[in-house]
């Protein structure tokens, strides 16, 4: 059954900086198909797994598989190259383009005209930003952005750039979708308006993973949830499993009423 | 056996004066090093400023602006200057809290205004500028040295040491070290970070005056002999790592030495591209500066 | 570093949204090309000589801002590069009797070659400590060409005589070639920005950290950025030897090298053909008309560079100020 479902996998992964163990052997699987939420309290060690499936960190040991490929030691770009794209917690967009052209920078690694082609206006180079703007278009149309196309994004709300922002990772077909807090400094509507967009994403072919802090959100578009705590796994399951798990309702409430 | 006596004799001489040049290098460096620190800026205008007070210690003395007592005109001079970098500190403070870069630019502006200040009011021409060194020489184990050189050490000495005990012991030292360690969070703590940058920008140009002074003796005076000076107190503080006092003193004496043994035994028609390998390797072998230990670091 | 570079680029880029309307731009450049390919008619020997030297300077302004813009970094050591293009021309010229022709294309190979160079030891530099690295360069310049004397003439440099296409009075090609490739450069640009190398290069400027998981590696970037830059700038340098007729080490000093950055910060790092031309100008008319006093121009040079720069830095705080009254009126 495994077989037909493509998995982001980390196995026995361990990280440690200067002694703190941050992450300890901990056995991960991300489904295509799946919204798969990270969650744990601060310090839990979510960003760092995250770090690691991006290739931003190197775990000490423990191997990253996607749909049997191993990932170890391959850095970020080179990881984008195999379709595994990722957002970020703080907005990371260009303010000297455009939002359809920031965009496009996500698409980017799918075209291959040479220097030639990027001062010259060849045919080529033509073919090949129309493509890319069209690529760009579909995205934006696809999170309701397409209004805004033209403009900077330093003149978008927040809630608007991070959109933005899931349109460049979105653009490129990837594979492997991971989101570092979509809904950090969202408003309510914002975050309504960004879990009916994500829900929209979901495809049978794509693995997205969340870290996210925003509990009805991951309550809400997860279809299984990793709870960690102390670089371990405490739970793992759908989203009602987790709810009424002992151990996560302990961690997230406090310990004083056991 | 020949060629070791031809060793010692070229290598001891030329490894001395080379520290003695390197004091004056690291006096430059030190300058640069400290305005660095504080306000992370690059100040490129620091041996433009130099060369124009050496210039109007000239002025001073000779009678081509005034007729004065060395010793007044030097003191004179240090106060034109630390006027000069309190003007300078004023017109690029509010870009500091911006972008170093920028602020670093700016820099550039003040050692044009500088250089051509320089060549308005004495003119491209090369002046005799003496010093009140103490002139004699002895023999010291077959090595000539001299009252210029015990005069270079003397004053270097004098200068970094109560550099160091300031920085060390008062209270706008330890306000320095707090901000160059961490200026937010000494900002935090209340500290002044305006005062502690004009601060290091004043001790930098009173430095940079001491090193302009004492370089001079070993060539002439022109408009671009300070200027050409200080581009060696620049590779000075590179190799230091630009933020360490005590590295960029080393480094002062490293550049003297390797200096001196590279003109001599290779080629004097190759000095600057000498400096700007050195300054490459310097920055790409220890970005942080030989004194920085290798140790562990977090991602 | 990141951040402070946005910072370092914010007043700049402000202005340009203030400065540019598209379309109006689009025909002031237009209206401005046609000027100038006509102006030889109208102005005499001297002034065509002057302006072919400032159109090289124009290009080297270029070189400086695209690195600016795409590289978010700062060079005062791009005389080397422009030596380097000089250099292609008047030795090709002198020894091979060989025009700008064949030599202009190896200028911008070699220009891009060391701009590549240099890049690569020093991909993990940045901000400062790339502006002092290149300070270094530029310093190592007059040394390096009167060492090579045998090729280079040394001291007393070399004089360029080729023409390009034999039969038109020198005159009307040295400021023809210089126009050429200075709207050349200009068009190249403004394709690269459009390009998805320089979408990719911008991001890598802003955010390396994002670029890199798009594919874009930073050092990449930088050696990218470095390589056009100084391919620019030998072109400059080349424009330089061909409109000036003289190529020796005194314009390849490290004040040279400093001009450009002038010229690139007056001109608040545009790479259109108008603020090209505004750079270009500054280091090239100004000189002229203080030829008399040549001592006013480090001191002018200087007051530009800080009034232009705190002029950048006041610029959006007096808008937002007016804006503010605005507001507060209705």
């Amino acid at each position: 059954m495994n077989v037909a479902v493509k998995a982001l996998k980390g196995e026995e992964i361990s990280l440690s900086f200067g002694g703190i163990k941050v992450l300890q052997g901990l056995d991960v699987e991300f489904r295509a198909g799946e919204i798969t939420g990270l969650i744990g309290p601060n310090g839990a060690g979510k960003t760092s797994l995250f770090n690691c499936l991006t290739g931003a960190y190197s775990p000490q040991s423990g191997s990253i598989t996607y749909a049997g490929d191993v990932l170890d030691g391959l850095s970020p770009a080179a990881r984008a190259t195999k379709g595994i794209v990722r957002s970020f917690q703080h907005v990371a967009l260009s303010p000297d383009l455009t939002v359809l052209e920031n965009v496009m920078v996500g698409v980017a690694r799918n075209f291959h005209a040479g220097w030639v082609h990027a001062f010259l206006p060849t045919l080529r180079a033509r073919n090949e930003q129309a493509a890319m703007r069209a690529s760009a278009m579909d995205a934006l149309q696809e999170l309701g952005l397409a209004k805004v196309a033209d403009k900077f994004p330093t003149e978008l709300p927040p809630g608007m750039q991070r959109l933005v922002e899931i349109a460049r990772a979105i653009v490129g077909k990837p594979d492997v979708l991971l989101l570092d807090e979509p809904a950090a400094g969202l408003n309510n509507s914002e975050t309504r308006d960004l879990m009916r967009s994500l829900k929209n994403l979901a495809a049978t072919d794509l693995v997205m993973v969340v870290v996210e802090h925003d509990m009805d959100l991951v309550m809400s578009i997860c279809d299984r949830i990793y709870v960690l705590n102390f670089g371990e796994i405490v739970a793992c399951g759908s989203p009602q499993q987790v709810r009424n798990n002992d151990d996560v309702v302990r961690i997230y409430l406090g310990s004083d009423d056991d | 056996m020949e060629f070791l006596s031809n060793t010692a004799r070229d290598l001891f001489p030329l490894v001395w004066s080379g520290m003695i040049t390197g004091c004056l290098y690291a006096l430059g460096a030190l300058g640069l090093v400290m305005i660095f620190k504080s306000s992370r800026v690059v100040n490129f205008s620091h041996g433009n400023v130099a060369g124009f007070a050496a210039f109007l210690i000239y002025g001073f003395s000779s009678g081509v602006l005034l007729e004065l007592s060395w010793g007044m005109a030097v003191l004179l001079t240090v106060m034109a200057v630390i006027a000069i970098a309190f003007a300078t500190y004023a017109v690029i403070s509010p870009l500091v809290f911006e972008s170093d870069l920028t602020a670093t630019i700016a820099t550039l502006g003040v050692g044009l205004i500088a250089q051509g200040a320089t060549l308005l009011i004495f003119g491209a021409d090369i002046v005799n500028l003496d010093l009140p060194v103490p002139r004699f020489s002895m023999s010291v184990l077959g090595l000539l040295v001299t009252g210029y050189d015990l005069t270079v050490l003397s004053v270097a000495i004098v200068t970094i040491g109560a550099l160091f005990i300031v920085i060390d012991y008062t209270k706008l030292g330890i306000a320095f070290r707090a901000i160059s360690e961490n200026p937010f969070a000494a900002e935090v703590c209340g500290l002044n970070l305006r005062s502690v940058h004009l601060f290091s920008w004043i001790v930098a140009a009173v430095l940079g005056v001491v090193g302009a002074l004492l370089i001079v003796p070993t060539t002439f005076l022109s408009v671009t002999t300070v200027a050409t000076f200080m581009l060696q107190a620049f590779a000075a503080a590179v190799i230091g790592g630009f933020a360490s006092l005590p590295g960029s003193l080393i480094g002062g004496i490293l550049i003297g030495v390797l200096m001196n043994l590279f003109t001599f035994y290779v080629s004097p028609e190759f000095s600057s591209t000498f400096l700007l390998g050195v300054i490459l390797l310097a920055l790409n072998i220890f970005p942080n500066g030989i004194l920085q230990r290798v140790g562990g670091s977090r991602v | 570093m990141s951040d402070q570079n946005i910072a370092f680029e914010s007043p700049a880029t402000k202005l340009q949204q203030i400065l540019g309307g598209n379309l109006t731009s689009g025909m002031l450049t237009f209206g401005l090309v046609v000027v100038l390919c006509v102006l030889p008619l109208f102005v005499g020997g001297s002034w065509m000589f002057s302006l072919g030297i400032c159109f090289a300077n124009s290009i080297g302004v270029l070189a400086v801002s695209t690195l600016v813009r795409y590289g978010g970094e700062v060079s005062i050591g791009h005389g080397f590069f422009a030596a380097i293009g000089a250099y292609s021309v008047a030795v090709l010229d002198t020894r091979y009797g060989l025009s700008i022709l064949v030599s202009l294309p190896l200028a911008l190979t070699l220009g891009v070659a060391s701009g590549v160079l240099f890049a690569w030891p020093s991909r993990k530099l940045s901000g400062i400590y790339l502006a002092v690295s290149t300070m270094a360069l530029a310093l190592a310049v007059p040394e390096m060409i009167n060492n090579a004397d045998g090729l280079t003439g040394g001291y007393e440099g070399l004089y360029v005589s080729q023409p390009a296409i034999a039969g038109i009075k020198m005159s009307f090609q040295r400021y023809y070639a210089a126009l050429i490739v200075l709207i050349a450069v200009v068009y190249a640009l403004a394709r690269l920005r459009q390009s998805r190398q320089g979408l990719t290069l911008l991001l890598s400027k802003a955010h390396p950290a994002a670029a890199d998981a798009f594919g874009t590696r930073k050092d990449w970037a930088r050696i990218v950025v470095m390589g056009i830059s100084g391919g620019i700038a030998a072109l400059c340098g080349a424009m330089l030897g061909f409109a000036g007729s003289t190529v020796s080490p005194s314009g390849f000093t490290l004040w040279a090298s400093i001009f450009l950055l002038v010229g690139s910060v007056v001109s608040f790092y545009g790479l259109t053909l108008v603020r090209a031309l505004v750079g270009g100008a500054f280091l090239t008319l100004i000189p002229q008309f203080l030829s008399a006093s040549g001592a006013w121009i480090p001191v002018l040079y200087g007051l530009a560079l800080l009034g232009v720069i705190l002029f950048g830095h006041y610029l959006p705080r007096i808008k937002d100020r007016i804006a503010e009254r605005k507001g507060g009126l209705t």
